[in-house]
């Protein structure tokens, strides 16, 4: 078993190459039988776990579209017959023959839709007549999703060039203070995302003049950060924001704007194009950040300086200044991932509000492999898990899940996806290392 | 370079030294009075909009009705810091000592029985046996009985929905009632609204964002619900529940909420719009009896548990959903109440303080 080397110039996969190109045999029949598993699962345990005779309804639809998705039902006991045994069909095709490198990543991907479907299925039959949202269900994963996929760029950009960011929570927290804060001062919330984007970039620029100027231990300064904005922030809302709330803590919350024409497009046009400013703004600093960090000068420079800083110094980069301007990038990036959980979905600000976000956008970054599509991908398979949470808690299931169970799900969710689809990963190469000249 | 170490170093130090001094410890009253009554609050500040604010408004309020009181607080910034604030309450000496918070029983039975001829009184647990202590305690779920019949009267499209923060006792009595409240309105008006979110008969399942602070999870979770069918939504769970609010006004009018433990019009007045009314634990209203009877000379002994006789649980006013409330319910609900009172109606709730 061996990594392949990537190619320095080229993007690297989102999907870790971890299986050799020729497959011992022990592995084939391993991953064959892991597939049956998972399809007998679907069709014993699922299939006979719900209710005989009850349909499985989704919606896909809230009547702006151009024409409305009919309501999906399907009987939920053959629904699961059938993916299990696509499932079991997929496994001993695997155990016998053997998909390749690429064909056993497609039918991974299949067995865990069909586990999915079969357990949204399975679900719903708790009670007659049940119906899931599905199209909701999707706007909360996105809108779950939207603070860890700004956290994980934030992360990304710093990390690629050689500076590991743990205090994207630190960032993201100052951020959304900041965003509330002059949102709320100047009535103007796009003065308050920019608030956000300095005061994030603010908190990056000390990461940074700790990290590269000083030396200091990079772990333990993004804890110390992130406890000097959970307590400075939190002293600022009492000190300041609380006596006088209708000035200082007040800000209006950023409106869907819907995008016209793209809007009203089934299932996608509701869910992509009915958003927030915020949001849009996501949209565009993934495709830049992916963008510019393989096809452009300052990605390849970032890049250099994350993997082998005195190279880069021999050619002539400025290695130290690189990492200045991405930390403090990366921290007006968390700043604004901040802002978009005080004016981007609620308005105000109260203390702690990052809640430990910025903790799973940095997780995000390692399970993405240190790449914007990889972490992007894992930012929205959490939101979508941590959605799972609340619907499967909301409606009634054949079997009452257990609340504390489901409080794991998200992790539980993501740790299966990474270790099935995601493999062994491998950091900057001076992530965290320090460049001293000389 | 050397300097601006050293000047990194002052900054970054005297900022952390701010943070960290965002409590006003010792904070004593101008009151001039004999009878000192002292209090231990639980972590989040004196200002937290919630337990800590509404048990020292008691103490205030007890000082307004009597100059004779001189009400004092400390504040914890962690748990740890419980047994040293007793302990340095036990030995400034106060006349009595109120525990805000049941997370502090274990300090306080160690600490009561140590020092048995002060004085004790904690909030949200019992006195645990001991004498010297007293224990304030409150049957919420009959409140939120109401709140639940009220919900079920209210909810246009036959679906309510809670949620809570953890799933632990202080919260999930709420639910319960909750529950409870929505189950009487399906029995007497043959009704078939539904509970989203909780379950009484399932304990361990239900719906929890899992943090008290985490509003964009509230958010989300209050968004399932009205994806779900949901438009009355009651959140357990501090200032989580704030994420309802912020749902409601995406929503537009069409989902409204119940706030929980304080007035939600007064303590997160930007969303009164959208409360219909809130579920109350009346903490400012029991501490202030206490203190009263205390500084008379009689301290009160075993338990309070506050009901919806004694006003130690109940609804507040409808506010701007006053004109929406239909006169039938609040006559329903007027009914209830006594019911309870009288024991007519039982409340199931297993959480119930005894």
């Amino acid at each position: 078993m061996s990594v392949a080397v990537q190619d320095p110039s080229r993007p690297e996969p989102f999907v870790a190459d971890v299986v050799s190109r020729r497959m011992s045999p022990r592995r084939r029949i391993g991953a064959g039988i892991a597939l049956v598993v998972v399809g007998l699962l679907c069709a014993l345990l699922l299939g006979l776990g719900s209710r005989a005779g009850y349909d499985a309804r989704f919606d896909l639809a809230n009547g702006g579209e151009y024409f409305t998705v009919p309501q999906i039902v399907v009987p939920a006991r053959v629904s699961a017959f059938i993916l299990g045994a696509v499932v079991v069909v997929l496994g001993c095709y695997q155990a016998l023959r053997g998909f390749g490198r690429v064909g056993l990543r497609w039918a991974i991907g299949i067995a865990i839709l069909a586990f999915l479907l079969t357990f949204l299925c399975w679900s719903t039959t708790g009670a007659p007549d049940q119906h899931i949202d599905m199209l909701g269900v999707l706007e909360q994963s996105l809108f779950l999703s939207i603070p860890l996929i700004l956290g994980a760029l934030a992360g990304l950009m710093c990390e690629r060039s050689g500076v590991i960011n743990v205090a994207i929570e630190g960032q993201m927290l100052a951020g959304a203070w900041a965003g509330a804060l002059v949102g709320s001062v100047v009535s103007n919330l796009y003065i308050g995302v920019l608030g956000a984007l300095v005061v994030g970039g603010l908190m990056g620029w000390l990461l940074a003049v700790f990290a590269i100027r000083y030396l200091v231990n990079q772990v333990v300064l993004g804890v110390v950060l992130n406890v000097l904005a959970l307590g400075l922030t939190g002293f600022l809302y009492d000190a300041l924001m609380q006596p006088d709330t209708a000035t200082l803590n007040s800000p209006a919350v950023f409106q869907d704007v819907a995008v016209p024409v793209l809007s009203q497009i089934p299932v996608v046009g509701p869910l992509l194009f009915d958003q927030t400013v915020i949001v849009y703004l996501t949209y565009a600093l993934i495709i830049a950040v992916d963008v510019a960090l393989f096809r452009t000068r300052w990605g390849l420079r970032a890049r250099a300086v994350g993997e082998h800083p005195r190279a880069a110094d021999t050619v002539g980069i400025n290695v130290l200044r690189v990492r200045y301007r991405n930390v403090i990038l990366g921290g007006a990036v968390a700043g604004l991932a901040g802002a978009n959980l005080t004016i981007g979905a609620i308005g105000g600000f109260s203390k702690n509000i990052s809640s430990g976000m910025g903790f799973i956008a940095l997780a995000a970054v390692i399970f993405g492999r240190w790449s914007p599509r990889g972490a992007v991908a894992a930012a929205l398979l959490f939101g979508f898990a941590s959605e799972m949470q609340n619907l499967l808690s909301s409606i009634t299931t054949p079997v009452a899940i257990p609340s504390y169970f489901m409080a794991m799900l998200p992790y539980v969710a993501t740790i299966f996806a990474v270790a099935g689809l995601v493999g062994r990963v491998r950091a900057p190469a001076a992530d965290g290392e320090p460049y001293v000249k000389g | 370079m050397r300097h601006l170490t050293k000047i990194a170093a002052v900054v970054g130090v005297s900022a952390l030294l701010v943070a960290g001094c965002s409590s006003k410890p010792g904070n004593s009253s101008s009151g001039n009075g004999s009878f000192n009554a002292c209090m231990v609050l639980d972590t989040g500040g004196v200002d937290d909009h919630s337990f800590n604010q509404s048990s020292w408004a008691g103490m205030k309020a007890a000082e307004a009705a009597n100059s004779n009181v001189n009400p004092s607080y400390v504040s914890s910034n962690s748990q740890s810091d419980y047994t040293p604030n007793l302990k340095a309450e036990t030995s400034k000496g106060c006349n009595t000592i109120i525990a805000v918070g049941g997370l502090m029983y274990k300090a306080v039975a160690s600490i009561a029985k140590a020092n048995p001829k002060q004085h004790y009184a904690e909030i949200d647990n019992s006195n645990q046996g001991l004498k010297n202590v007293y224990g304030l305690q409150y049957n919420t779920a009959q409140g939120a009985f109401l709140g639940g019949y009220l919900a079920a009267a209210m909810s246009k499209t036959g679906v309510v929905a809670t949620f809570g923060g953890l799933n632990i006792p202080p919260v999930t009595i709420y639910m319960d009632g909750f529950w409870e409240g929505v189950q009487y309105y399906n029995k007497t008006k043959h009704a078939n609204v539904k509970v989203l979110g909780w379950d009484e008969t399932k304990p361990q399942a239900g719906e929890f964002a899992n943090s008290f602070t985490n509003l964009n999870v509230g958010r989300s979770i209050s968004e399932t619900f009205i994806s779900q069918g949901a438009d009355v939504i009651f959140p357990v769970a501090g200032g989580t529940g704030l994420g309802a609010g912020a749902a409601a006004v995406a929503a537009g009018g069409k989902v409204a909420v119940i706030w929980v433990d304080t007035d939600g019009c007064v303590s997160a007045a930007q969303y009164c719009k959208y409360f219909i009314t809130s579920v109350t634990k009346n903490l400012t209203g029991s501490v202030k009896q206490y203190v009263d009877k205390a500084a008379s000379g009689s301290f009160p002994t075993g338990n309070y548990i506050g009901t919806l006789a004694n006003g130690g649980t109940g609804l507040a006013p409808f506010h701007q959903w006053n004109s929406k409330v239909p006169q039938d319910v609040k006559n329903e609900l007027t009914t209830i109440k006594s019911d309870i009172i009288s024991g007519k109606i039982q409340i199931t709730s297993p959480h119930q303080p005894q």
